[in-house]
């Protein structure tokens, strides 16, 4: 999109003028159709036809004959184009141009005798022959079309992201004033309407770290077993399709086989080993699909060169492929652990409580929960102090969610920036 | 060079570490542990059959005979602890669950999609890893969270815009639903457009189309696949959603008459009950009965997800 082109010519009308005219300011033509007939005959005229072949405009402006000169800027009244490149049967439209500035007044003057075009006082017609690679209006329009669409897109975009990123900033600031070293380690108290949150932090931890000792050997000689040793036959499809259905299986269905499986089948009772196991089985997929794509970044000439060192495929996946992609394989793990922390389904019915005293210090107070106990989870204290606790006041609320928040958010933006590192660092 | 020269060549000492030593074992067991990845590996089937197994098992009593299945799927009446009789008619719930996942859907599908099309085709490169970053952060707050966020944020803001009795409804539900779905949608849709080849997009522009044009009628057409399983898992997510839910649809077990209604869904339901019900009761083998129905309908969801998205492999060679 170019500049307006250049001004080639202007001429004037004054309605009712007499004398000679020659469409200068001093002496403008008397009508319009006076005016294009002289500009399309007249051989005096003729630097109107020099600008046939060049790009430029040329305008016709109708001024009361009194008050001379006005001001032209803006946008005419009347637009005509001329286009010597694509001769058409024009009309003078952006579409069906006039093949020269002659023609054009020629047509012009045609549309004044039938009284098709009238310019009134203060109207300007203009006529413009434009270069090939400007944008017509046709071109402008779309452009304008694009930049709508593509800040529909954007507010779509933002409608996604902006709402959740200002209830986070609100529950911050409605817990801030709760937040502090001391509400991360003082037990709760009073019912759980006052105090910290040590026991269900602490809870979650050993939940946490239960379930990666599970899932994480599992998980990840699983993704080793699919990148390594599968061939592509249905077995490995059915594989995928378990991998993704374990993902896909909603958590409090998770729930029922923890109670189903650990709870009654294995006698674990409602134990933190047995939520630990539920929570790995849900989480499995999360390590298995990670571990995957670490061990496929892998180049496959590696693998070959170990192989042809003699290397049986074992030694080459413990000496070559996982020093290659143990960080790959670290971010999945760590991507577990925060999913993990956040679960509150698969263990409501497998081992977290509401409220189990701990001690507020000594042993008991860093191990408060043996395998075999039940114990409590920040997960399941937010569910609890929101919906099933009274009296809670909101700084406690507020601070509860917001540290569990915090603890998912930033486990995952340390895999995140992990990744984000590995991948800048790659050698190969 | 001879066999002779190759037995001459001396060999590095060897260091005796216990890590050494370690790994040595570890390779004389080489067909053990190969049979471990191997088990570890099919692992994931053996839990998807054991999901089904336990949770059929513990629900076998009322699934073969105590229960009335005309009743159970055709009853509006779920009334557990009825003394004189008993009803487990799921249909409140079912509808519960489609009501709020299907408004969930109608906010998230086109708001996903047209935010997977903005980081996918229109974002400048920073913006998009910025984009990815946040939405891939958004999918991994707990559903905890988000049922906290609706119970007690959202919950006031619906009483004090419709004038609604109760904060904790349908809408409250759909709205909660729909941002947590949001995320996955955009990361599988954004795959999806991201895996239409450039020369489709060459082409169109070589044609004359703006990029409006492209999205519309070219990537749409040949990502749908794709967009469709995204909407799919979408779909999952939504259905599975278990702790959003309980806390931000309220309790009543009711077919929904308009939008501000209070309902229970198929999870809430379970989550809500099972603490209240001891092993071998009716009501407890009732429950596992619904969790049969949610692992049938998750699994159906997410077998033609599959098969959707191997349809766009397919096509993708010829």
């Amino acid at each position: 999109m170019t500049d307006r082109p250049s001004q080639l010519g202007r001429w004037y009308v004054a309605p009712g003028a007499a004398g000679p005219a020659d469409g200068t300011l001093e002496q403008p033509f008397s009508s319009l159709q006076e005016a294009c007939e002289r500009l399309g005959d007249s051989p005096t005229l003729s630097h109107a036809r020099a600008a046939e072949h060049d790009e430029g405009r040329v305008e016709i402006l109708c001024i009361e004959r009194a008050r001379g000169e006005f001001a032209a800027a803006g946008q005419p009244t009347h637009a005509y184009f001329v286009d010597p490149f694509t001769p058409v049967e024009g009309n003078g439209s952006e579409r069906k141009p006039w093949e020269s500035f002659p023609a054009a007044f020629a047509g012009l003057a045609r549309l004044a005798r039938e009284d098709r075009l009238r310019l009134a006082v203060g109207q300007r017609i203009e006529i413009s022959s434009r270069e090939v690679f400007t944008a017509t209006s046709l071109e402008k329009w779309k452009s304008i079309k694009e930049s709508i669409a593509r800040y529909i897109f954007l507010a779509m975009a933002l409608v996604c992201v902006l709402p959740v990123v200002a209830i986070l900033s609100f529950l911050l600031y409605k817990a801030w004033p709760a937040l502090s070293i001391d509400f991360l380690l003082t037990n709760p108290q009073n019912n759980l309407t006052a105090g910290g949150i040590w026991a269900p932090l602490i809870g979650t931890f050993f939940l946490v770290l239960t379930s990666l000792l599970v899932a994480a050997p599992i998980g990840i000689l699983a993704g080793v077993y699919l990148n390594e040793y599968a061939t592509d036959n249905w077995l490995t499809r059915i594989i995928n399709l378990a991998v993704m259905n374990l993902a896909g299986v909603p958590s409090i269905v998770h729930a029922l086989f923890g109670v189903g499986a650990f709870v009654h089948f294995a006698h674990m009772g409602r134990s933190l080993v047995a939520a630990a196991c539920t929570v790995a089985v849900m989480t499995l997929p999360v390590i298995i699909t990670s571990t995957r794509e670490a061990l496929s970044a892998v180049p496959m000439s590696f693998r070959e060169a170990c192989w042809n060192m003699g290397a049986t495929r074992w030694q080459t996946i413990r000496t070559i492929v996982l020093p290659n992609s143990i960080s790959g394989i670290l971010t999945g793990v760590i991507l577990q652990v925060a999913r993990a922390a956040g679960e509150t389904a698969p263990i409501l019915f497998t081992g977290a409580v509401l409220y189990v005293p701990i001690a507020d210090a000594g042993w008991n107070y860093v191990l408060p929960y043996g395998p075999d106990d039940r114990f409590m989870a920040l997960s399941y204290h937010l569910f609890a102090l929101s919906t099933q606790i009274r009296g809670v006041s909101d700084e406690l609320l507020f601070g509860t969610a917001v540290v569990l928040i915090g603890l998912v958010l930033l486990v995952n933006s340390f895999a995140i920036g992990l990744r984000i590192y590995l991948r800048s660092k790659k050698k190969w | 060079m001879s066999s002779a020269d190759i037995d001459s060549v001396q060999a590095p000492p060897r260091s005796r570490s216990p890590l050494r030593v370690f790994h040595m074992l570890v390779d004389l067991c080489e067909p053990l542990v190969e049979w471990i990845i191997r088990i570890c590996g099919w692992s994931a089937i053996l839990f998807v059959f054991a999901i089904f197994f336990f949770v059929i098992r513990e629900g076998s009593e009322m699934l073969f005979g105590g229960i009335d299945f005309k009743e159970f799927l055709t009853s509006p009446n779920w009334r557990p602890d009825s003394v004189v009789r008993p009803q487990y008619g799921i249909l409140a719930l079912l509808t519960g669950t489609v009501a709020v996942t299907g408004l969930a859907m109608l906010i998230a599908v086109p708001l996903g999609l047209g935010a997977a099309v903005y980081v996918s085709e229109f974002a400048g490169p920073k913006t998009k890893e910025t984009l990815k970053v946040i939405i891939e952060l958004l999918a991994a707050i707990p559903s905890v969270v988000w049922g906290f966020i609706g119970y007690i944020v959202l919950g006031p803001i619906i009483i004090w815009l419709t004038g609604a009795p109760v904060g904790i409804n349908v809408l409250n539900g759909g709205i909660i639903l729909a941002l947590m779905s949001v995320p996955i949608i955009v990361s599988v849709a954004e795959d999806a457009l991201r895996a239409v080849p450039d020369s489709y997009r060459e082409a169109a522009l070589a044609l004359g189309a703006s990029r409006w044009e492209i999205v519309l009628r070219v990537l749409f057409p040949a990502a749908k696949n794709g967009l469709l399983a995204a909407v799919l898992l979408g779909v999952g997510r939504a259905i599975g959603e278990t702790m959003a839910v309980l806390m931000a649809t309220g309790h009543a077990v009711q077919i929904p008459k308009s939008l501000v209604d209070p309902v229970r869904t198929m999870t809430a339901t379970i989550a809500a009950e099972l603490g209240e019900t001891v092993s071998g009761e009716e009501h407890y083998g009732v429950l596992f009965v619904i969790g049969i129905v949610l692992f049938v309908i998750a699994f159906a969801i997410n077998l033609t997800a599959d098969l959707v998205v191997k349809g766009i492999r397919g096509g993708q060679h010829d």
